[in-house]
Parts: C-alpha cells; structure tokens; sequence
C-alpha cells in the first residue's frame, strides 16, 4: 500500500500495455498508455462495492426455472439415444454377445462392442445400443442377451492380498511401500512416551454420486466439424479428444459446457462413454446421447479411494506429542489410490509413514475432493484425540500445541470452540456415560489445501456500443458460481451492477480456462478477470480522452456514471452514453493471470456437536460449525455455499456413505440412490459458517477442497466425547456404535 | 409385507396370485396387467398399430405407440408414448420441444429431481405412467415461473442461493412449491418433511430451507 501511494504522489508515471482492438473486423493489438501504478491490485476489502459482498448467482434465475441446459438436456434433430451395458462381475469372460438380435429390436440403429471377450472390472463397458428411444435403446441392451463366465477375480483387501491371487497389475497386487520419516527415531520416540496409542482405522470406498450422471451429447453429422457437448469439470480438456476419435483436426470440434451437475473430481476428459458416443457419431453420422444411466455411474464412473491406516502415536506427560508411525493401505481399485501424507496437519517431533496400494478388479479411484485428505484427517484426528484423552488433556488445548503455533488453526479452534459451546461442555478430556436417551459430544478436526492458481486462463472483456458488457472464458462454471465472480469483478471495476455484466464462459472456441480441479480455479481466473477488466478501463478512459479531449487518466467509472476530475467541474454522463461512442467494433481488453492476485494455502477448522442414542447407537449431528479462510472473499453467499456443502458431503461420509461390495459374487449391493445414502433433508444440522476473516491476504484462493475433509473425523470424535463409543471404521452406523460400546457383538 | 400375505395364502402361486390381485387393486390402465408386451411389440415381432381400444369387458388396453393427450402446464399437449413410457421420459425426450427442467437422476423414485405436480400433489414423475396421467393437470418446473418472472419461491432460492450445480433444484422447487401452496406459514420442520425426498449433493440444503421459510412468510404475507 505504501508503494503504491508513493509511486502516487507525483504526478502518475507512465507505461504501455497492450490490448486488442477490432479494426475491421480483424482483432488488432494496439498500445495504450496507463498510469504506471506499481501492479493491478484489488482494491482494500472496505473500498470494494460489488465484492466480498453477498451476490446471488447470475445465473441462478435459469437454475430455479429449468432453462439452465446441461448435456443430458441437450436435444438435437436426428438425435439417437445410446446406452451402455457394463461387465456385472469384476472379471469375465463374455460368452454370449448377441447383436444381430439387439440390431432387429424396433427402434435399434446401432450396436458397438466395446469389448466382447473378457472385462477387467466390475462396470467395465461391454457394448453399447443406439437407439431412436432411451427405451429402445435398453430394450437393444436386453436383445443382447450377455453372458459371462465368471474368472477368478480380486474385489476385497483380504482376497487382493492373499498369495497366489489372480493379478490386477503385472507388477502385483501389492505396491512397494512409499515411506517417509526416520522410522527408527519415531519407533524410538513411541517407546519413551508418557502415553502411547495404536489403533486401525478403516475408510471406506465413497462415490462422488454427481446427479448428472457422465455423458455427452456428440453432435456430428458427417461433416467437417463436430460439437461435442460434455458433463465435465474442463471444457478445453475434451475436444481435441473426441476429435481424434472422430477423425476430424483438433480446430474442427467445439467442447461446450453451459452447466454441468457436479463433477467433485469424477469428470475430466472424453472419457471412455465420450469415445464410444464419438465412434458410435462416427459410424451413424447423427447426433449421439450417451448418458450413464445410474447404475454404471456407480460401477464405472469413479470413487473417492478407500483404506487402512494402523497408526501408532505418542506423546509427553505435557501432551506434546513426540512419536508417530502409520502403516497404511490405499484401495483405489485398478488404480492406486490416494491419501494424503500423515501426520497430515499435526506436528509430532519425529514420525514414519509407509503407504501401499493393494489393486482389485474395481473402478478405478478418481480424484474426489481433496483427494486423500479426507482419508488422512479421519485416521489422524481419531488417534489424536486419543492421545488426549489418554494424557487427560482438553481436547482443544491437545490439539493447539501439536499445530505449528503461528497456524490460523490457533485461533480458528477458539472460535469453533466458541461456536460449538466447548466452554459450558462437560467432558472436555473425558467422554460421557453411555447412558440415558440421549448423550451429547463435541469433537474437532482441521485441514488444510494448496489451491493456488496458474497461468492457464484467458479472459476478454469487451465493451460494446449499446453498452453491453461481457467477460468471457472458456472455463466451466461448477456450480461453484464462476459466471457470478467474473460478472462481479467486472462490475466492480466499472461501477456497474452484477447484472450489467454478462459472463461468457463453457465453450472451447473461447479463450483457454484451467479445468476445476483442486481449488484453482477462482486463483487463475479470478486475476485474469481484474486484468482484463482493468485494462479495458484504461483503454475505454484513452478512448473517452480522445473523443471529447480531456486527459485520459481523469476519466472514473462510478454507480452514478462516468466521471472525470480534471476538468473544473466533473463531468457526468451515463455509461451507456459514453458506451455509444464506441465504434461499432466496440472494445476489447485481453486479461492473463497475475501472480500477486492469488494466494495459496488455506486452513480449515471444524467442529460437530451431535447426539448418540445408546440404546440403538442411532447418531443424529446436530451441529457443525466451520471455520475457514478463503484469502480474500468474492462471493460470502457462493462461499458459504460451498463450504456448508463440504460438510455436507463429509457428514455423509462419516455416517453413511459406503460402496459395498461382495466380494464373492463379485457384485456392488448398493449401485441405486436407495441404498447408497447420502444426507437427507432431515438430517441436515444446525450449520455455522464462518468465513476466516482474520485471513487478510488480499489474494482470492478457491475454497473447494478444504471443507469436506475435517468433517468426518469431528464427528467420529464427538461421538467418542458423547458416549465413549470410539468407531473407527466409517461410515459409523448404528451397529458399530452398539458394538464399540460392547452392546452387540 | 407382500411376503407376509404371499405365505399366508400359501405357496407361489397364491403369492402370484396375490401380486396380481394387488396390481388390480392398485388400479390403473398401467397395473392392471394391460401394458403391451413391450418387447414383443419392440422386438419386430408384433407390429402392433397404433391403437387405444376400450376392453369390452374390462379396462381399456394399450398397445405400442400411441398418442395421448396430456394438459401439462395449463397447455394441452399431444404427444406419443408406449405404454411404459414414463412421465418423466415423455417430458424430457418425447414432447417437441422437450421439457427438460424436470431432472432424470436415479428413474427410480430414490431421489426427487423429477418431482412433479398432478393435480397439484408432488409426484415422482419417473413412477408415473404417462398413460395414466391423460386428464391430470400436470405442472412441471417450467409451469412454476421464468426467469424473467420468478414465482416468489424461485426468487428466494435466488436470494439465499439455494443451488449450486442445480440439478436438484428443479425438484425442490416443485416440492417446496406444493408444500406451501398447502401451507404459506409451513414450519422448518413441515418444510424439510416436504423435501426429505429430494437428494442434493452439493449440499444445498441449509440455502433451501432459508428461501422456503422466507417465501412462506411473503405469501402468508400476501407479499
């Protein structure tokens, strides 16, 4: 701040940008001369009008209606239905394939074998059937008639383990341990602790059960170019892609996405249903349809890995924690799996970590919001907040002096422990009885997450005579509210209202936009936003100077109009007439990202008040409350939204979202929203949320990971606090409550 | 509960029996054990035309593809259908132009997103027969308000952003719209009954139950 008032204080230096201008119809890069301020900055959080505000969504108007399209909504002239059959065991041999009779089903026009000799994994795709109707289509499914021979398969930890087991990867089952740590010293450390925990935890397999399930909608008819519209978290990331598959130049295939219903990591690229869909287009040259119906979504469309975390910690008399050690299992099904590093957060003197991956015949693992965190918070802050309870020492205390002591963590677990009622709490380093109807317990968590941004967005904005305003990006709008943030920055830098704005974005024949995947886009493109903004400021000031002969830096573009200081009195006049002097090309500024617009790293505090019933061990959360920084706000309501999302989706992790497999049969029992539970209305607590305002950092981060990942340790322990039932195994269903408080067997 | 009665008549035929007689009960052109052998008719096999003929002795009968009309959205519309055909598939991808608010998510009642009125009642419209809806007044998202008109539900979920994704939302809005149609003063409580069907996965919920409770108060309001 202080530069920039010095740099201020003279009369403004000056410097030439760059930014393009339509001359006849042709984008010309052309110089302008700006005020030489040091950089684009975003304006003091008490100056901004627009921003750090609450802003409904732009496009939330369409999304209340039913106008908003997304690419199972996509209808096209000529348009064929295609379905999927998926392999119903985790390896076959396929034995009966019968196409000619699915061919003659009413309705048919199409029958591709994916793959018509063996399958790999349970959901692997096998054929798929064009038709006129969706109903055709699966009635041609049915036609086919599949048979499957069964071949030995590997579909639980134990049987993937065992010697001699069929092999999922060449190399093995079981990957070679990644290890990190001096395990020698942190075994040492463990045996000299006062006080010393060991105990196994278990993650569970979880899906991303995005409503919309994967699919895309391949528009070609035979001719030279191709539009292929996606349900996807990268609009740039498919296109040359399904060009490839449909045998067209990369420049010949438009991705679009408009709106897409939710992805959490699971949609990146064409995907396999994308290639078939293109050569099913190929062959037909007609439009193709090709949505997963539910059930493949779950067997083949990805999963937040699952695991085994046997964990070993200590700590001194004082509950400094002092020796760590964990032995962890990944299962990611063919793939490894993730988990992030343990300790994850907390800071014990010496630690050891190794991890191995055990493969079966399962779908691939995906990225899953925040990828591994959720695994690595839940083991660490159980055994954490049994190292406390074993030292006797309040929870909130424990925990602070195991965090690094300058962590927003610090102050974030006081505020928690404010909002949850911590203070007024009884069992603060020991947990209640089991006993009576009803027993309440508090339990905490943190995280953490890079995010952080990149140089992968390039936004326009572009200023026309009628005084439209638009700023636009080929990026994708998660539901997270991009549309908004780009409308609203550009607002802010005009003094216009949101809706004066309108924000393009969800197509690959705009500029290049960074895929949505691990908390980065709002920090590469939100600085692109302003720098595109910014820029069409000063070139619209160098143009209104030109026209009406005032010098171009007095020009300000405030709610009330355009003004300009220099002049004796300042002059006024609405945007929308110094709009129409534009030239009918109107304008246009080209923004790229900008290192000191972003932050990186963000720290997330949790904490759940819930009530346990021990006489059915039947868990109901109460309360949540969330603590998190964000750098610096766009959006409080989008923000809010999202962060209570992540708590959401972490409460069903914690209490009741599991794939279930049998690993015999070799079948998903719960591949249906009937029997793979996620919260419902019902139970949906009581939710704190409280954007970190203690965070200042003027950098926008984006905030979708962090949320999700404390929430299910915070309740498995405020369930141990309630009652004494210490469940390490998610998702903890009544059965393992009773069972931990030795109720049932 | 089948099961009870199934062995209480004893052995599989009587459950059969039962099933069927439950089906009849149930009532219905769709139950009644008059819906065209699909697969037959879509195998090639029985080229059946078109026809919705009257049973002589009994209910009507269905047969292949054939047009109905039905009033969706105080418009009546005609539109071509098997008699499987669901509401929710003849909304979405068998009326020109389709009717795509109404979500397809799970086609199997688990999930909400493609909640409908019928005659002003929510209603899964993936376990609705389109067949049996002819007469019913059908309103679907699109039937609540527009963008440039938003019902005053619409404009709170707007105000207190009630979607993210919004895939769901259609769903709760038609839902929430029934519950306070019946109810402008409808509790928390009654409102989250309302929408215990519905699934959100971004987690919209607490945004939901905010909008609904305060467009309640503006139509107990008469606002």
């Amino acid at each position: 701040m202080s530069l920039e008032a010095n740099v201020r204080e003279d009369a403004p230096k000056k410097r030439k940008i760059k930014t393009t201008k339509v001359v006849n119809g042709v984008d010309t890069e052309v110089e302008v001369e700006i005020d030489d301020v040091a950089a684009i900055a975003w304006p003091e959080r008490s100056k901004l009008r627009v921003l750090n505000q609450d802003i409904p969504r732009v496009d939330g108007p369409d999304k209340v209606t039913g106008v908003a399209r997304y690419t199972h909504d996509v209808r096209l002239p000529g348009m064929v239905y295609a379905r999927l059959l998926v392999s119903p065991l985790p390896r076959a041999k396929v034995v009966n394939l019968d196409v000619e009779a699915a061919k003659k089903v009413k309705g048919v026009v199409h029958v591709l074998v994916v793959k018509g000799t063996e399958t790999g994994f349970l959901g692997d795709p096998v054929a798929a059937v064009s038709a006129e109707s969706m109903d055709a289509a699966e009635d041609g499914l049915r036609a086919l008639a599949a048979k499957f021979e069964p071949l030995p398969w590997a579909a639980d930890h134990d049987s993937a383990m065992k010697e001699g087991a069929p092999l999922v990867a060449k190399s093995g089952n079981v990957s070679k341990a990644a290890t990190d740590g001096d395990e020698a010293k942190a075994r040492a450390a463990l045996a000299a602790g006062a006080f010393r925990v060991k105990a196994t935890y278990r993650l569970p397999v979880q899906h991303h059960a995005c409503l919309e399930t994967h699919g895309v909608v391949v528009d070609f008819r035979g001719g030279d170019e191709a539009t292929v519209y996606c349900s996807t978290q990268a609009a740039h990331g498919f296109a040359g892609d399904a060009a490839e598959e449909l045998g067209l130049p990369a420049n010949a295939v438009t991705g679009i996405v408009e709106h897409m219903g939710g992805g959490f990591g699971s949609k990146f690229g064409l995907d396999k249903q994308g290639q078939v869909a293109c050569q099913i287009a190929k062959e037909l040259k007609r439009p193709v349809h090709l949505m997963l119906d539910r059930r493949a979504e779950f067997l083949m469309a990805g999963n937040r890995s699952g695991g085994i975390q046997t964990i070993e910690a200590s700590c001194d008399a004082d509950g400094k924690m002092t020796g760590f050690v964990v032995d962890a299992f990944k299962h990611g099904g063919l793939q490894a799996g993730s988990l992030a590093g343990m300790p994850y957060c907390y800071r014990p003197e010496s630690h050891y970590r190794a991890v191995r991956s055990v493969r079966m015949h399962l779908d691939a693992s995906r990225a899953m919001r925040a990828p591994g965190s959720p695994q690595a918070s839940f083991g660490m802050e159980g055994i954490v907040d049994e190292l406390a309870y074993a030292a006797g020492i309040d929870l909130v205390r424990f925990r602070k002096q195991n965090l690094p002591a300058d962590a927003a963590w610090q102050h974030q677990l006081d505020r928690v422990a404010q909002e949850i009622g911590w203070a007024d709490h009884p069992h603060k380093s020991k947990p209640g009885e089991a006993s009576g109807q009803e027993c309440i317990g508090i339990g905490f968590g943190v995280s953490a997450w890079g995010g952080g941004g990149s140089d992968d967005c390039e936004v326009e904005v572009r200023i026309d005579r009628d005084g439209s305003i638009t700023a636009a990006c080929g990026v994708q709008d998660l539901g997270t509210g991009t549309r908004t943030y780009m409308a609203a920055i550009t607002a802010e830098e005009f003094g216009l209202a949101v809706r004066d704005v309108t924000a393009k974005l969800g197509s690959s024949r705009l500029g290049m936009g960074v895929g949505s995947g691990g908390s980065v886009t709002t920090a590469s493109l939100a600085p692109a936003v302003k720098d595109a903004a910014s820029k069409a400021r000063v070139a619209f000031a160098a143009h209104l100077g030109q026209v009406l002969r005032l010098p171009a830096e007095g020009f300000r573009f405030e709610p009330e109009g355009v003004l300009h200081t220099g002049a004796k009195t300042p002059t006024v006049m609405t945007w929308k007439k110094a709009c129409g002097t534009l030239p009918a090309e109107g304008l246009r500024a080209q923004g790229k990202w900008i290192e000191s617009l972003a932050a990186r790293g963000v720290n997330c505090t949790q904490a759940a008040r819930v009530a346990v019933d021990p006489g059915t061990g039947r868990v109901r959360v109460l309360h949540m409350v969330c603590v998190q920084a964000v750098g610096l706000p766009l959006n409080r309501l989008a923000l809010k939204s999202q962060i209570q999302g992540g708590m959401i989706q972490a409460l069903g992790y914690a209490l009741s979202e599991e794939r279930v497999i049998d690993p015999l049969l070799g079948i998903q029992l719960n591949p249906s929203f009937e029997e793979y539970k996620m919260p419902h209305a019902l139970e949906i607590p009581r939710m704190t949320t409280i954007i970190d305002d203690l965070d200042t950092r003027q950098g926008v981060i984006g905030v979708g990971e962090p949320p999700v990942i404390p929430g299910a340790g915070a309740i498995a322990n405020a369930i141990y606090n309630a009652c004494g039932a210490r469940v390490r195994d998610l998702p903890i269903t009544p059965d393992k409550v009773l069972a931990a408080l030795g109720k049932v067997v | 509960m089948a099961d009870v009665t199934d062995r209480a008549l004893g052995g599989e035929e009587a459950a059969d029996l039962s099933r069927r007689r439950f089906l009849r009960g149930a009532g219905g052109v769709a139950a009644g054990g008059m819906i065209a052998p699909s697969l037959l008719a879509a195998s090639g096999s029985a080229n059946a035309a078109p026809a919705i003929a009257a049973h002589p002795a009994g209910p009507e009968t269905l047969d292949g593809d054939v047009e109905i009309e039905l009033l969706i959205n105080g418009t009546k519309r005609k539109v071509v259908v098997e008699p499987r055909t669901t509401l929710l598939d003849a909304l979405r991808m068998r009326i020109d132009p389709a009717l795509t608010g109404t979500k397809s998510v799970c086609e199997r009642g688990n999930c909400g997103a493609c909640t409908v009125l019928v005659d002003g009642e929510p209603r899964y419209a993936c376990l609705q027969l389109a067949c049996d809806l002819r007469g019913r007044a059908i309103t679907t998202i699109e039937g609540l308000g527009t963008p440039a008109q938003l019902s005053v539900l619409q404009q709170e979920f707007v105000a207190y952003d009630g979607s993210m994704c919004g895939f769901c939302t259609p769903g709760f809005v038609v839902a929430i719209t029934a519950c306070l149609q019946k109810d402008p003063a409808a509790s928390e409580a009654t409102i989250r009954t309302a929408c215990a069907g519905n699934l959100c996965r971004c987690g919209t919920q607490p945004q939901i139950f905010e909008a609904a409770l305060a467009a309640g108060r503006r139509l107990a309001e008469g606002k």
